[in-house]
């Protein structure tokens, strides 16, 4: 969606209804990535007001060669894994991304029972979630998940690998809704 | 241990894409955050024009204001007595409502523009020309300010209903004075500013 420009001049200005406009607009999207890439709803709403505080002193450097949403979308992204990083939830995955880990299935997860994606997402490692929000949410490529993470194309794709295998699993009690039969099958709402 | 089928995974993946959720955090958090580093700069014009005994002033001016400038545009002949309509004093009006009120200032406004407009096509001076074209020229300069004035507020509130009236008025002025010049300047005079 393109920014009216003199919307924009107010928001720069420090105009609380331009800004508020902005946000009100951008938040759902913006929050979202943020708060799967944490995983963590808390941490997510601390690290939500740091990103918003980035994109506002950000503001007069847009200059609307791309949509607003995707420019912030990339703040988000950078501001959220900068975060992670400083609290050292993605050491593991940039130290050693080979290492499996990460990706271990600790005993508490054979009983772990997912009602959506979104639960299911909190099981991967901070990596591994990272590695499967930015391609199969958000849709980055692996050269650019790389580029984030500071891991190799390869590395990523390996990631994703696993976490789609783990998240299979975590929700293997999910029945396809084409596949069941009525009164017999409970199909999981998600 | 079974999997989820990779066509409902893919369903699934799709759902949580499409679902962008509650936001984490209240326009008020984010306001406090943003107005402690300085990223948010309180307007205190826009405080002041919120307040609706302001608002109400301000309408007051911006009427009394606009006859003012029309009763003080010069008529025919000077001395002749004004229309009965300009001397009859409007009874005071009662408002039940805010938007009654708004909609009897916009009126207001229109006819306001409109006899500014009717007097500039009609009026002759009884003082000399060149006193004429200094007296328009001087009100032109100090209208092209209120217009700058204006306009400048009404990028911060464009929605802003006084401000709006304001730049309004102050249009219709300009373009009265405007017209005003026009009859009044020699045909070799060309205006090329204040």
């Amino acid at each position: 969606m393109l920014i009216d420009q003199l919307e924009l001049k107010r928001a720069i200005a420090g105009d609380e209804r331009a800004l508020q406009r902005l946000w009100s607009q951008h938040a759902p999207h913006i929050d979202a990535v943020v708060r799967r890439l944490c995983g963590d709803p808390e941490l997510a709403a601390d690290i939500s007001q740091e990103v918003w505080m980035q994109i506002f002193r950000a503001l007069p450097s847009y200059r609307g060669d791309s949509q607003f949403g995707t420019w912030a979308h990339r703040i988000a992204v950078n501001r959220t894994l900068n975060a992670l990083r400083k609290i050292r939830r993605l050491a593991k995955l940039e130290v050693d991304i080979e290492d499996d880990s990460a990706l271990v299935e600790p005993d508490t997860d054979r009983t772990f029972v997912a009602e959506s994606i979104e639960q299911a997402m909190t099981r991967l490692s901070p990596g591994a979630r990272a590695v499967f929000v930015l391609h199969d949410i958000e849709g980055y490529t692996h050269g650019e998940i790389g580029a984030e993470l500071g891991i190799t194309p390869g590395g990523s794709k390996s990631q994703l690998f696993k976490a789609r295998a783990k998240l299979r699993k975590l929700l293997a009690h999910l029945v396809d809704e084409s596949n069941s039969v009525e009164g017999k099958v409970h199909v999981a709402r998600v | 241990m079974s999997h989820v089928s990779e066509d409902r995974f893919d369903q699934l993946v799709s759902d949580e894409r499409a679902r962008d959720g509650a936001t984490l955090n209240s326009w008020e958090t984010i306001a406090a955050r943003a107005r402690e580093e300085g990223l948010i700069r309180d307007n205190p014009r826009a405080r002041w024009a919120s307040a609706p005994w302001t608002r109400a002033a301000a309408a007051v001016v911006v009427l009394a204001g606009g006859i003012s400038i029309g009763r003080w545009m010069p008529t025919s002949g000077g001395s002749e007595p004004a229309p009965a309509v300009a001397q009859t004093a409007p009874a005071p009006a009662r408002f039940t409502t805010v938007e009654e009120a708004w909609a009897t200032l916009d009126r207001a406004s229109a006819e306001y523009q409109s006899a500014s407009a009717f007097l500039a096509a009609n009026s002759t001076l009884a003082t000399s020309v060149t006193d004429s074209v200094s007296i328009y020229r001087n009100r032109l300069a100090a209208l092209e300010q209120l217009m700058d004035a204006t306009a400048a507020a009404r990028e911060n509130a464009p929605r802003d209903p006084v401000i709006n009236q304001y730049y309004l008025a102050t249009l219709g002025a300009r373009e009265a004075t405007f017209q005003q010049l026009g009859a009044v300047r020699p045909a070799n005079l060309r205006l090329k500013g204040f």
